[in-house]
Formats: C-alpha cells, structure tokens, sequence
C-alpha cells in the first residue's frame, strides 16, 4: 500500500518526465504519435483540474453559511452566482429553439447564459480591475519620492515613459518617444533578459527536482 | 503640521476625483491628438499586409474581461485588417473565461466585413491545456479542436481545408493578458512548428515581451490600448483606442503631475527638517 | 431596443457603480458586487468545462468516431477529483503525478530552446559589422535597436544584472561594480514597468468610463445618471446606519446573526 500511494506517483513522475523530455530530441513518427495523444489527454485532465481548483469555493463559503460567520449573507449570494450561471447555461433558449449548452450565443442570438457573461461578469471584472487606476495614483503621491540616487533614476525613466506612449506627452516633450523607444527596446530588454534567463534556468533546475523525487510539494501532504 | 505635509497626507479620494475628471472630461470632450505609429506595431501590420489572400491566420485572443478595454481594440483592428485582405481567419482563447469575448468580437467583425461563418472564418472558442493544447494543435488541430465553438465537425469545415497542424499556419497573433499567452505560444508552439508569430499584449506584461521582440522570436508587438490606437491609424478605421488616447494623454499628464508635487512637498519637508536639525524621514 | 438589452444595460451600469463605490469606503453594494463576480466566474467556467471537456473532448469523439482511448484521461482525470473524499485522496496523487511529470517534460527541452539559448544567442552578437565595402564598422544608431552600440549597452545590461542577481559570490571588487551597474539598468526597466502599469490602469479605466457614457444615453433611460443617483443615496444612507450603530456603541458586539437578516447588515463592519 506504501508503494502504491508513495512510490508509485514518484515513478510515474520519473517516467513521464525522462520519457517526454527525451520526445523533443526524438522525431520519430512513433514518438510524435505519442505526444499527440498524451497532449490531448493532458488538456482533458487540465479540464478536470481546473474544476478542482474552483470547487474548493464551495467548502469554503457552505462553512460560512453553515456556521453564520459575519457576512454569510454575501456567501449566499455567492452561491446564488454560481447556481444561477449553471442554470442558465444549461436552460433552454426559446428564441433560439435549442438548449443553451454553455453557449454565450446560438446563431447570433444572445442566450441567457451570454446575457449574464456580457451583462454581469465583463463589467465586474472590469471594473475590478479598473478601480486600480485610482489606487496606483494615489501611491504615485504617497510613494514616489526621490529619497536616493536609484529611486530618482527610477521616477525618471517613469516619467519619460509615462510622457512617451501618450500623444500629449509626445506632443509637449516631442523627444521622450524616442528615448522612450530606446529604453524599452536595450535598457529594458537587458534587464527583461536576465530576469528570463534567470527564471528558465530555475524554471528547469525545478523540473529537474521534480522528475528526480526530490522535490515532492505537488504531490501533498495528508495520509501517506 | 507644515503645508508640505498636510499637502502629502491629502485625503486620497481627492486624488481619485482628479484622476476620475481627467478621465472622463476628454471622453466627452475629445480633442483628437495625432498618434505616431511605432515599428513594433508596424511589424504586426506590415506582415499582414504582405500575406497573400487565402493565407491563414489564427488570432488568438488570451484575454479574459479584465483586460478587455485593451485588448478587445486590438483583436477588433487585426480582425478588420484580416478580413480585408482576404485572409482565412481561426479564432481562439486560451482563457476559459475570455470565451464570450472573443466569440463576441470575431462574429462581430465577420458580420460587419460580410464573412460567413465556416467558409472565411471559424471560431474555435476555448480548451484547457495551454501548452498541451498548443502542443496538440501542432500535432494535429482536428485533435485538440474536433468541433468548432458551434460544435461543426473542424475536419468538415471549408476555411480549414489543406491545414492539418500549426505548419500550415502562415501567421499566429496572440493577444495576451498574462503568460498564457504570446510565451506559451512561442515556447510550445513556434519554437517546434515554425509559423510566424506576432504579439499584441496588455500595457503590464509589455515591457516583459522586449527580449523576445528583439531577438526575433516574436516579429511584432502591439501594446496596450495605445499599440491599439496605432493599429486603428494603420488601417484607416478610427475606433475605441483612438478614441480613449485623449483620456489617456490627460491621466498620464495628471499622474506625473503628481509625482512632480509630492517630490517638490517632500523636497519642501527634507529641507526644513535638515535647516532645523531633525531626522530625515 | 430589446428588453433584455435595456434590462442588460442598466445591470451593467448598476454593478460597475457598486464596484466603484469602494473608491469612498468599503460597503454593502461593493461586497455584494464582489460576491456575485466570484460566484458567476465560478459558474460559467464551470459550464465551460463541462461544455468543452466533457461534451466535446469526450463525449463526441467517443461515441461519434468511436476514441475510446479517452477513457484513460477521463480515468486519471475522475482519480483527480479523489481528492474530494479523504480515504481514497491518496489516489489523487497518481493523476497529479501524470500531470506534473508530462509537464516537466515537456517544458525541459523547450524552456531551454526559447527562453535560455535563444536570448543567450541574441545577447552575444558581434560588436562589429561588416560594411558595405567589407571592413569593420561600428555603428552608433542610439534609435536602432540592432546598432552595434545597443547591442553593448544589451550585452553590460544582461552581464550587470545577472551579478547583481548571483549570491553565490561576494559582491566586493569588480564584481560589485558590475552588481552596481545591474541596479541601475533594474531601476530604469522598473520605472519603464511602472509607466507601463499606470498605462495599463488607466486604460481599463477609459473602458469602463466609456461603457458608462454609452448608458447615459436617453435609449437605454440614462441608467448610468439614474443609478448613480440612487447608488449615492444607498451609501448616504449606509453611511448615516452606520453612525447611528456605532453612537449607540454596538458597531462591533452585534451578534451577527440577528443582524444577517438582510444584505445590509455588514454596515456594521467598520470602515
């Protein structure tokens, strides 16, 4: 039983690590087969995990509602989300005469489905995500202060920036688009390098420890 | 409590007021700035233009409603242009909760350009995998997509005929608002496939793209809502981006404005503090 | 105008204001809006999972072109949602193991290729280029990316922040130079980042302004004037509960569930 829940995931990790690895080097018409059909079954398991990753709302916000925790309300509503997305994807569209199947539209009609997705979900989140406008002005005031030769390097270059990809800027400081150019393309694409090749080398050193069992994160903790 | 400092611990919801009024003040009132077209954009444009009709173009919109005001102007842009020349255009996501999106802006544009669905466009919508998706499309596209958005069998579909994997793609642009996007293309897709492949990408993750711009592996990059502005002058049809460059001309004066102030107030604070003896803050 | 597009309008405007109320404090219409986002995010990408994994990925191409060999991700896949009963969570394991040994193997090899040769290739170009004429030349171009210049500056850039970013080695001597150089080629792409981001905000922020400018229109009954209008009076009147409760000095010891009976009671968290 040790073998199966321990040993067991380690080795189909090792396998599949060395075995797909070694396919990139290997052209082969059977080993091309084989990635063909491996990558398609990982994009269904992706499927399966992106359920996993979602559901884990659903413990979290029934615990809140079950126990009436401060704001149990707001998981209701939550609930109500979620349960009246579903419903609507798989409803019935009169106008368009077939089920809805997830589809925002069925011959140009708008489903209800599509109506919550274009209605409700694009103008929260994007408004979510447009209300940090606000705040990152407001920490350019607070914070954005020359306190050492590095930091006013920095507000600097943000300034040249900020003057360069606007037409105003351009207009008012007519060279700050090319310096701004120049800075994107050599100073910042040094630095961007770096920071990439960095990553990668980590990125792969990490790979490696995971194909090797020595790094086992991802597997857990729990019962062994 | 001197000036300076009540200055810099100004209630900042009167910093959000100025920001709001800069915003919307030259919406309503647009002036109409000129936008110079940068050679990154250019890149994207000009290989457009010199694919001959027929060719295929995959557009894929990696975008989710977050970055919509960005990237929605830019797939718009490049849809027009491709549907003017004649292109045959796939359309895809790979963020699950940009579907409704991309499916929006492709029938959007199909319409407007007189294009039938199937015939001079297909839109494949979405599938999970990122890197094994794409992996899979350049295997074999029928695999990862055996049906269309509108569940239509691919392999029966017209705009698709004698393409078979990625290779016979001639041009790839994936707009991209994280790194499911341009990278995960390039890394597991152009870098075994081989088609050529372009970039559109909100304003954050721009800067991140340079070293891939410059070395080639990407062979254009449209920027944010302003690299959508340049498209939209590229192609002659004035549009959202353009539209917004007045706003975003006046917050961006507005923001450095108030760089400017708080550096003078704390200029203002660290003199008197240093003429009186007392620490520096 | 269709119903549903009207009715679509004035909920789009309704919840973009709730959204935007954050701007002056934390409240019910903001909480509210919140919640709803993250349940109709989780439910549409559920039905899109459904929808793409299930009904295309599996179910058609099993029973239509008869691909049975789908029933080993759909095995491996049902092993993943193991975890959900604990006496057999372990099983899990297997379907994460699958996951993340393919997935390392296959972004080895290809991480390398894009992300460590390419860019090591293109960092250390000739310092030189032949003319026309086939002698050496230098070429100083500052607005030309691939200009000989520029691919020094690239080459220091790259070399620079590297040491900067290398521990293993004590930054003394010229190797503190070349860490001090690192810094300011990182100061300068972080100011580039940063004029980017506020780019990038404020764009988001033209897109949702334009959004509501279009229902201000009289075809959709001006719903962003009218519910602005009424979104003010909501946190007016949300502000002045508030007052009350924490005069009567109960803000903080209201049992919650007496208090839970409609949205409106996390008025009582403070602001």
């Amino acid at each position: 039983m040790i073998f199966l829940r321990r040993q067991l995931p380690l080795l189909i990790t090792f396998v599949a690590g060395v075995v797909f690895a070694a396919q990139y080097y290997v052209p082969h018409p059977t080993s091309e087969l084989m990635l063909t059909e491996v990558t398609k079954w990982l994009q269904i398991i992706s499927g399966f995990a992106l359920v996993l990753g979602v559901t884990s709302l659903f413990h979290i916000h029934a615990v809140k509602i079950r126990r009436k925790e401060p704001g149990w309300a707001y998981s209701l509503i939550l609930y109500g989300g979620i349960l009246g997305t579903i419903a609507a994807g798989f409803s019935y569209s009169f106008t368009a005469g077939q089920w809805v199947n997830g589809k925002e539209t069925i011959n140009g009609i708008v489903t209800a489905f599509g109506w919550i997705y274009s209605d409700m979900m694009v103008p929260l989140q994007g408004t979510m995500f447009a209300i940090l406008a606000f705040f990152i002005a407001s920490a350019a005031y607070r914070s954005f202060r020359a306190r050492s030769r590095e930091a006013a390097l920095l507000l600097i270059a943000a300034i040249i920036v900020m003057m360069g990809r606007v037409p105003l800027g351009e207009m008012l400081l007519p060279v700050s688009g090319d310096v701004t150019q120049w800075i994107l393309n050599v100073l910042n694409a040094a630095v961007r390098r770096a920071i990439l090749i960095g990553i990668s080398l980590g990125a792969v050193a990490l790979s490696l420890k995971i194909i090797f069992g020595m790094e086992r994160a991802y597997l857990g903790g729990g019962k062994e | 409590m001197t000036f300076a400092e009540r200055m810099l611990h100004i209630d900042r919801r009167i910093i959000f007021l100025v920001i709001g009024v800069c915003t919307l003040l030259p919406l309503l009132y647009p002036v109409g700035l000129a936008i110079k077209v940068s050679p990154e954009v250019r890149g994207v444009h000009d290989y457009i233009e010199s694919l001959p009709e027929g060719s295929v173009f995959l557009l894929s919109m990696d975008f989710d409603p977050a970055s919509k005001p960005e990237l929605q102007p830019q797939a718009v842009a490049l849809l027009r242009h491709a549907f003017k020349k004649n292109l045959r255009v796939i359309g895809m996501t790979l963020w699950v909760t940009g579907t409704g999106l991309a499916d929006l802006v492709v029938s959007q544009a199909a319409q407007e350009m007189g294009k039938v669905n199937g015939k001079d466009y297909v839109f494949l919508g979405w599938s999970p995998g990122v890197g094994s998706l794409i992996i899979t499309m350049g295997q074999d596209l029928y695999k990862a997509f055996p049906s269309d958005y509108n569940n239509q069998p691919t392999r029966e579909l017209a705009v698709l005929k004698g393409i078979q994997t990625l290779r016979d793609v001639n041009y790839v642009v994936s707009l991209a608002a994280g790194t499911a996007g341009i990278e995960s293309w390039y890394v597991y897709g152009k870098d075994k496939y081989k088609f050529e492949l372009g970039g559109g990408c909100t304003g954050v993750i721009a800067p991140g793209l340079y070293p891939l711009l410059r070395s080639g592996q990407i062979n254009g990059l449209i920027g944010g809502l302003r690299g959508a502005a340049e498209y939209e002058t590229l192609i002659g049809q004035k549009g959202r981006a353009v539209a917004g460059m007045d706003a975003q001309s006046a917050t961006h004066v507005a923001i450095i404005m108030l760089v400017i102030l708080c550096n003078v107030f704390y200029l203002l604070i660290r003199t008197s503090r240093g003429q009186s003896g007392q620490p520096r803050g | 105008m269709p119903f549903e597009t009207l009715l679509g309008a004035w909920v789009a405007t309704g919840l973009t204001l709730f959204i935007f109320t954050f701007l002056y404090q934390d409240n019910p219409l903001f909480k509210l809006a919140e919640h709803l986002y993250v349940g109709v995010s989780v439910g549409y990408t559920i039905v899109k999972v459904y929808d793409t994994v299930i009904v295309r990925l599996l179910y058609e191409p099993m029973v239509n072109q008869g691909d049975w060999s789908l029933l080993v991700p759909l095995g491996i896949g049902m092993l993943m949602l193991a975890r959900y009963f604990p006496k057999i969570a372990w099983l899990s394991r297997i379907a994460f193991a699958f996951i993340v040994g393919v997935g390392s193997g296959l972004a080895i090899p290809r991480i390398i290729s894009s992300y460590i040769l390419k860019q090591v290739e293109d960092t250390v170009r000739p310092l030189a280029s032949l003319a026309s004429g086939g002698g050496p030349t230098f070429t100083y171009n500052l607005l030309d990316p691939a200009s000989n210049l520029n691919a020094l500056v690239l080459l220091i850039g790259v070399v620079s922040v590297l040491f900067y970013f290398f521990f293993s080695i004590e930054h003394t001597g010229p190797v503190r130079v070349a860490a001090r150089t690192g810094i300011l080629f990182l100061m300068i792409a972080f100011g580039a980042a940063f004029g980017y981001t506020v780019m990038a905000r404020m764009s988001l922020l033209i897109g949702r302004f334009t959004d509501l400018i279009e229902f201000a229109d009289p075809r959709y009954g001006r719903a962003t004037l009218w519910l602005l209008l009424a979104t003010v009076a909501t946190l007016i009147a949300s502000g002045a509960r508030r007052r009350d409760l924490r005069s009567c000095g109960t803000s903080s010891s209201l049992p919650s569930r007496s208090t839970m009976s409609s949205t409106s009671c996390s008025g009582t968290r403070p602001a």
